[in-house]
């Protein structure tokens, strides 16, 4: 699957019993934002900008992920443990959603 | 055309904020971010594209995201701030809360 193969940037933390995955654009504040809060929070993560791909691979992963979760995909958008996930960075969704 | 900095960016959202009665984010590293993005559109698109959405490949198709993008006047007069948090309301900047992050107006169901 397409999702399985992209070129992901990792940051490594102290907690890895998540895998999360977020979906951002290179210039959105909101997606630099949520980073630091995982980073700060001691996640492992993956990241795509995805305004870096081309767009037909970055059409074919909005696809999917708004077929996989019936949601439009504005950023961020975090994909946990590929069965929840987040779209835009309120912190209390995350929050509530990592378990913090 | 020619490039824009992020000089000429920070203009343009002070002369936004002016007209719109609106204050610019006083966030300076946020804003910042903001600016650099929103820059970066600029001189890739030919547009000011909000930073903080994708685009869908023209400016036709984007021409509601645009800064100040169609549903900034609707979420700064519900949310206080618009959907990247580079303008705010008086009421809200003279607050001293933080923008938090709000729902895509543009998606709403």
């Amino acid at each position: 699957m397409l999702l399985d193969t992209l070129n992901y940037s990792s940051v490594e933390g102290s907690r890895n019993d998540k895998d999360i995955v977020i979906y951002s654009l290179s210039t959105c504040g909101f997606c630099k934002r949520a980073m630091t809060y995982l980073k700060d929070k001691g996640f492992s993560y993956r990241y795509i900008h995805l305004d870096q791909t081309p767009l037909e691979t970055k059409s074919e992963v909005k696809r999917l992920l708004k077929a996989s979760f019936n949601e439009d995909v504005a950023f961020p958008f975090a994909v946990i443990d590929k069965e929840s996930y987040l779209v835009g960075f309120i912190e209390e969704d995350w929050k509530r959603t990592l378990g913090l | 055309m020619p490039e824009k900095t992020i000089a000429d960016t920070a203009k343009f959202a002070s002369m936004v904020a002016a007209k719109q009665g609106w204050i610019v984010n006083p966030d300076s590293d946020f804003t910042t971010s903001i600016e650099e993005g929103l820059t970066s559109n600029w001189n890739s698109m030919g547009y000011y594209l909000c930073p903080c959405r994708d685009s869908d490949g023209t400016r036709e198709a984007d021409k509601d995201l645009i800064c100040p993008c169609k549903y900034s006047w609707q979420d700064i007069d519900e949310f206080g701030h618009c959907y990247c948090a580079l303008y705010l309301s008086t009421s809200f900047a003279s607050s001293g809360r933080a923008p938090g992050g709000i729902k895509d107006r543009r998606y709403a169901k």
